[in-house]
């Protein structure tokens, strides 16, 4: 079988992994400068309205790059769980963009640390310690937003994305090596139970880390929401990655348009699926109109951001519903990375109308310079993780038992 | 091909084209391309499992039914949010949970679904179209070496209506292709004419369902003075007493049987007591009389009315000790207090009941929290917090200039502070002009609460001077 898998060059440019540091570098002054833009932008009065403006556009950005990480690991569990063959050409890379994330642990230790040791309530308004005359709502939600307990539970979500990671990693590492078709029974047999973990725990972490910077406000499909842009973005994440992999003369052969055309449906699906997520949201509580649930809403229709909820309709929706529809757009890549690169950008829109709206946040051109710093400096950190992760590490799992399947593969007219 | 086509009869069917056999997919992929290569479009393959790449090696090119759907997903679209405007801004525009009309949120899961839906169908009759479907027969099937291809035989088709077609020529090149096995495939010379039977079932099936309302018909259009015909006779004369009859069982000759006296039937506590109606049910003939004179309604067939009423008092707890508390009202004032509102009643054609004066209940601080309660949930949206007919449903009413919106009755009028309790009470219950009954959302009590609490907001907003405790009336008055 081995035979037949062409002989394609899988390991990166030296040059691209000398870059990593540097890059690591450069994406810590983009958030420090974010931060001293935040923080000298706010009013002079009240330096914490910088602090807490910074800590929100942290947020969002950490987000940005988690939620694409997150979603390569639901995809590398649930091509296991279907016993997916088409997929084993393209699967190592969302291996890899899931083993960044122990990467992602260390960095929301910055928000852990503020959550226990300060009780300023910058980001999540119930952390300012007890008697501080909050609404009755959030009052008697404290028993379960402490800052122990939210620790407690924030270290359980990355727990068990951490062990998922490693383990899908570590063994198809292994197969690299032995071509044990072992190893695939085995992780087939874990990931059903790692993936209701998965769920419960990407569940619970959007109510923690996202949801609770509006502390009165609920939404059960919250958690959905997040996983349908993770799964979008990462999607588009994976289109692009291929996409710059082939340019630089990687996987030519492993990587056929077939793949290019289920990736996309797959990003066209989520597409649609977090236009009906984010839909049925909105329509419930609108039609339901009452005040602790539209409140945030109502957020995000002052300030401008009214414009950007409409622009997320059109862009995060019916545009790319529209351009990707298409199989022939699908079966182009020059045109798949445009879309990629469109999906990306549209989901960091997502995430800071998710996050950034607030009566006590000002918008202004500073902010949202700083917002678009803090950006490119948690992009700049992702690739970095990226980079090292990758090191020797081929991008694809060649001696995967479904890699014959995968490049037979043919989606059919 | 000659020589086969003498040794037949001379009526020989039209070629319709050639069919080769292949023992796999490879050599029918192979003997595709080459028939492609020659030049051949009307072609098809006949294969046991989807074969990828057919398309390709046969040059079948792209569907155009995308388009299809793609243009019935857009008319779905469009349809449903022109059709929900048209009706719920234009045709009959309805106030619903206060929103505007073109409520383009609530319309957006019918428009979804109706995209869906002209998609769907528009693809899958689009799809017969496309295919030459339904076709109940075609002259491949006439070979019974054709029945492999959905079994283990793959088979090549070229037909005869193609622009380069010529048999001989498209002989060759399949038998040249690896077929284990070329034929011509005739057009199918079997009768068109659809078989006899079949045509005598149809028809007679049509007959037959023509029946039953051949019957109905003539047994409406028609006259018979035999009398009906009974299947079930013993369900049709049952021996039982019809109501309104007369027996001879029971000394009144009534088949009907009054309650006995001094009890009241399972769920008719409701219907009989004063705390749950408001008034005094036993008072209401005598006070009806004289609006409707001459009447001939039987009153009571009671013996004795006043027992049955005392009986019914002491029967339920609950309702006796709210009794108790109103007993003084209900001695005295079904004379005195009709007199009042009586003019007023009789003009609006209200009824005339023998209303509560006195609260069945204890007011108290608790009966008084609940009524403020119960009312700002129930009544305030319309009636507004102060009662004076203001609410914010009423508000918007207002400022959507719909012509049929009445403003809610101010509960300060003249004409509500005079009502008594019972009155209110029955308004609550039984709901006025535009304004629905409550006795669904509220209890009883609660009833009683909210007319506590808006004999409260009436005092509170009409308050006079005596109304001032005794000390504070100067420092009231002072600024």
């Amino acid at each position: 079988m081995a035979s037949n898998i062409p002989n394609d060059n899988l390991t990166l440019p030296a040059k691209w992994r000398g870059l990593a540091p540097v890059l690591v570098a450069t994406g810590v002054i983009c958030v420090l400068v974010s931060l001293g833009l935040c923080y000298f932008a706010g009013s002079a009065d009240d330096r914490t309205a910088g602090v807490r403006v910074f800590f929100h556009s942290y947020l969002a950005n950490y987000v940005y790059c988690l939620s694409i990480c997150l979603g390569a690991l639901f995809f590398v569990m649930v091509q296991h769980l279907a016993r997916a063959g088409w997929s084993a050409s393209i699967r190592r890379i969302a291996e890899l963009f899931a083993y960044t994330l122990p990467w992602w642990a260390l960095l929301f230790l910055p928000i852990l640390v503020m959550v226990l040791f300060t009780n300023t309530g910058v980001l999540y308004p119930w952390n300012v310690g007890p008697g501080q005359g909050l609404e009755p709502i959030v009052e008697s939600k404290l028993s379960y937003l402490q800052p122990s307990w939210f620790t407690l539970r924030v270290v359980i979500y990355f727990a068990v994305w951490i062990i998922a990671a490693r383990l899908y990693f570590r063994m198809s590492r292994q197969q690299d090596d032995s071509g044990d078709t072992e190893i695939t029974l085995k992780l087939q047999r874990w990931s059903g139970p790692f993936i209701i973990m998965y769920a419960l725990s990407l569940n619970f972490g959007a109510f923690d880390i996202m949801m609770s910077t509006d502390p009165a406000w609920f939404s059960t499909i919250y958690g959905v929401y997040l996983f349908a842009a993770s799964m979008l973005s990462f999607f588009a994440a994976l289109i692009l990655t291929c996409y710059m992999l082939q340019k630089s003369g990687r996987i030519e052969k492993l990587v056929t348009t077939e793949h290019y055309q289920d990736m996309s449906k797959f990003q066209f699906g989520f597409i649609v699926f977090w236009g009906y997520i984010a839909f049925s949201q909105f329509l419930l509580y609108w039609y339901g109109n009452i005040p602790e649930e539209t409140l945030w809403y109502k957020h995000r229709m002052e300030h401008g951001w009214q414009y950007v909820g409409l622009l997320l309709i059109a862009c995060h929706f019916v545009i790319p519903f529209l351009g990707t529809m298409s199989r022939h757009v699908r079966r182009n890549r020059s045109a798949m990375a445009f879309w990629a690169v469109f999906i990306l950008c549209v989901h960091w829109l997502d995430l800071m109308f998710l996050i950034m709206p607030h009566e006590t946040i000002p918008v202004s051109l500073m902010m949202i310079v700083a917002h678009l710093v803090c950006w490119v400096g948690m992009v700049t950190l992702f690739l970095a993780f990226f980079l090292t992760r990758v090191g020797e590490t081929p991008v694809v799992a060649v001696k995967d038992p479904w890699l014959p399947d995968a490049l037979a593969y043919q989606v059919g007219p | 091909m000659s020589e086969h086509k003498a040794k037949k009869q001379p009526a020989e069917p039209k070629s319709f084209g050639w069919m080769a056999e292949y023992e796999d997919e490879n050599q029918l992929l192979d003997a595709s391309r080459k028939v492609r290569d020659s030049g051949y479009t009307r072609t098809d393959a006949f294969t046991p499992f989807p074969v990828h790449g057919i398309d390709e090696a046969l040059g079948i090119k792209p569907t155009v039914l995308p388009w299809f759907t793609l243009c019935a997903g857009a008319t779905g679209t469009t349809v449903a949010l022109l059709m929900q405007w048209y009706l719920n801004a234009v045709d009959y525009p309805y106030i619903i949970s206060g929103k505007p009309f073109a409520s383009w949120p609530a319309f957006i899961p019918v428009t979804f679904e109706l995209t869906v839906l002209f998609g769907a169908f528009t693809t899958v009759f689009a799809m017969l179209g496309l295919n030459g479907l339904p076709r109940f027969s075609n002259p491949v099937f006439t070979n019974p070496k054709f029945d492999r291809a959905t079994d283990d035989r793959f088979f090549l088709w070229v037909d005869s209506r193609d622009k380069y077609f010529n048999s001989d020529k498209v002989k060759h090149l399949l038998q040249e292709s690896g077929a284990i096995d070329v034929e011509e495939v005739r057009e199918d010379d079997s009768p068109t004419q659809v078989p006899r039977f079949i045509l005598t079932t149809i028809l007679t099936l049509i007959l037959i369902t023509l029946i039953p309302g051949a019957i109905v018909l003539n047994m409406r259009n028609s006259k018979s003075g035999s009398s009906r015909w009974q299947v079930f006779f013993d369900m049709d004369f049952q021996p039982k007493r019809k109501t309104q009859t007369r027996t001879t069982l029971f000394a009144d000759g009534r088949v009907q049987r009054p309650p006995v006296p001094g009890t009241i039937a399972v769920g008719e506590l409701e219907l009989s007591d004063p705390y749950y109606l408001g008034y005094d049910p036993d008072q209401v003939a005598a006070n009806e009389l004289p609006i409707a004179s001459g009447d001939s309604r039987l009153v009571s067939f009671q013996e004795d009315d006043g027992q049955e009423a005392d009986a019914a008092d002491q029967g339920d707890g609950q309702p006796a000790s709210a009794q108790d508390e109103s007993e003084g009202a209900e001695d005295q004032p079904a004379a005195a207090q009709p007199d009042a509102a009586q003019p007023d009643a009789m003009a609006a054609g209200e009824p005339n009941y023998a209303w509560l004066t006195e609260l069945p209940e204890e007011a108290n601080e608790e009966l008084f929290q609940l009524g403020k309660q119960e009312f700002e949930q129930n009544c305030a949206v319309c009636h507004g917090f102060g009662g004076y007919g203001d609410g914010l449903v009423s508000q918007r009413a207002l400022n959507l200039n719909q012509g049929y919106w009445l403003q809610p009755t101010s509960l300060h009028d003249d004409r509500i502070q005079k009502q008594p309790v019972g009155r209110i009470y029955y308004t609550i219950t039984n709901g006025k002009g535009k304004m629905g009954g409550y006795a669904a959302s509220l209890k009883p009590k609660e009833r009683w609460a909210v007319v506590l609490y808006v004999r409260a907001l009436q005092r509170s907003q009409n308050a006079k001077a005596e109304d001032v405790p005794e000390g504070t009336q100067l420092e009231a008055a002072a600024p």
